[in-house]
């Protein structure tokens, strides 16, 4: 067996296989894990107590919500897209998998250590929002388009101070594989250098995943449910799972980018191994962001983009500018 | 200039957000775990009325007179008493409210000329049906003695 799993995971292909089988069962935990610890944070913030009754702390509650929503009818309204209608939930599960495989949990640990690892994820996790405005017209009903017209909007307006922002990462490690930029902080982390671009990438990340402050686009007073108003059962489910993993994701590449990876700070690791440095740092973010949502009030749309085109983009812009004119300098 | 005071007022006005919220998350809970955990109400509560008992006599005064009958502006209070013996007082042996239909006004706790009647704390009256409104106060009381 040890031989059989040695011979496969030589094999680029049978390493990718094995890989996408860990990558599947781990984001299914994590999504599990995460809506477990987003209740209890809600619940501890409000003075509540959160899940209790299933399992111990009432950490199996999600798996028995989940299997409820296996058990669940699938309904697709007449006057819906029907091929549209069913595509949406693949289509927006799919590209949150694939930033897994340049992801370095550890030295070791990338899938595949591409050298446009940076480049994969971003031109990926863009792909979520066709999902989700496929999703939003293909109900056919108008809080579902309404919900997907705001994401394309807010997606948009998010993703260029996002871009800038990595940006200045990238100019100064001159790289965009995700091993190298890791290597590159041993000595310091880059938010001590660079700390507007950490704020930006972490504020429009927050935009990106549509989680509150910025959920206008499933702005549950409002929209109903947003774009998955329509959708029940695990096709709703998935977009759940995928939103609790696109949280993990761009939480594990602002750690990739400004908290130094799998290093330890200023590069002493205490004996404690990479991939535990990576995951307790993801997850210290991932706290952060449900923290964001138990404290903000959603933004109302038009203080949303303004937010995005007057404050963040020129911040980013000007940060960027003077990083390379830094960077040129030295 | 306003454009960066705005940037770092709002900025620190978030801080202090996420400051409340953080405190919040370590103070114990306020909840209370309700089908295990209950609490003692509150004795200014108004549930349903019910007959008082007296400590001298371990029961309560309900001579039948039926004021409480006649000023509820609601007519939920129907009664009924017997006299055992004559020159004895009457007593209460039917004593029916509809709860469902009661608006908790009082008038009959403070019309009672033997002020036998009172508000109970009972609070858990979720039913099936409309009927199950309908309460014996006689028998309620004789069971809240056992």
């Amino acid at each position: 067996m040890a031989g059989f799993m040695e011979h496969v995971l030589a094999n680029e292909l049978g390493r990718l296989i094995v890989g996408l089988i860990v990558v599947l069962i781990f984001s299914q935990l994590n999504a599990l894990f995460l809506v477990w610890l987003e209740r209890k944070v809600a619940g501890h913030i409000q003075l509540r107590i959160g899940p209790k009754e299933v399992g111990p702390f009432g950490l199996l509650q999600t798996i028995v919500d989940g299997l409820k929503l296996v058990g669940k009818e699938l309904i697709t309204p007449k006057r819906a897209d029907r091929i549209l209608f069913i595509i949406a939930p693949v289509l927006v599960f799919v590209p949150v998998l694939v930033p897994f495989i340049v992801l370095p949990f550890s030295k070791s640990l990338p899938l595949n250590d591409m050298n446009v690892g940076l480049l994969v994820i971003f031109s990926f996790s863009t792909i979520n929002v066709l999902a989700i405005l496929i999703g939003g017209w293909g109900s056919n009903n108008k809080y579902a388009l309404l919900g997907a017209i705001r994401s394309v909007a807010q997606n948009i307006a998010y993703e260029i101070p996002l871009l800038l922002s990595v940006l200045s990462v990238v100019l100064m490690t001159r790289t965009l594989q995700m091993s190298k930029i890791v290597e590159a902080q041993t000595s310091y982390w880059f938010f001590l250098v660079q700390p507007i671009a950490a704020l930006t990438y972490f504020i429009c990340a927050t935009a990106e995943t549509n989680r509150a402050p910025f959920d206008i686009p499933e702005a549950e007073s409002e929209l109903v449910a947003g774009f998955h108003t329509e959708f029940s059962g695990m096709r709703f489910g998935l977009f759940f799972l995928a939103e609790y993993t696109n949280v993990f994701v761009v939480c594990a590449v602002a750690t990739t980018l400004f908290l130094g990876g799998w290093t330890g700070p200023f590069g002493h690791s205490f004996g404690i191994p990479g991939i535990i440095w990576f995951l307790a740092k993801t997850y210290l973010l991932v706290f952060v962001i449900m923290w964001f949502r138990w404290t903000f009030p959603r933004l109302r749309f038009d203080q949303l983009i303004s937010f995005s085109w007057k404050v963040l983009i020129p911040l980013a812009l000007a940060n960027l500018i003077i990083t390379a004119g830094v960077i040129k300098l030295i | 200039m306003g454009y960066f005071k705005d940037i770092l007022v709002g900025g620190w006005s978030l801080v202090k957000g996420l400051e409340v919220t953080i405190k919040r998350l370590y103070r114990p809970v306020v909840t209370l775990q309700y089908p295990r955990h209950k609490i003692e109400m509150s004795p200014s509560y108004r549930g349903h009325i019910e007959l008082r008992r007296f400590p001298d006599t371990g029961s309560h005064y309900c001579v039948a007179c039926g004021t409480c009958m006649k000023v509820c502006p609601s007519g939920v209070i129907k009664l009924q008493g017997e006299k055992e013996r004559a020159l004895e007082a009457k007593r209460v042996v039917h004593y029916y409210i509809d709860f469902s239909h009661c608006s908790l006004c009082g008038l009959c706790v403070e019309s009672c000329p033997m002020q036998t009647l009172k508000f109970s704390t009972e609070y858990e009256l979720a039913d099936e049906s409309r009927w199950d409104g309908v309460i014996d106060l006689v028998k309620y009381f004789e069971e809240s003695a056992r």
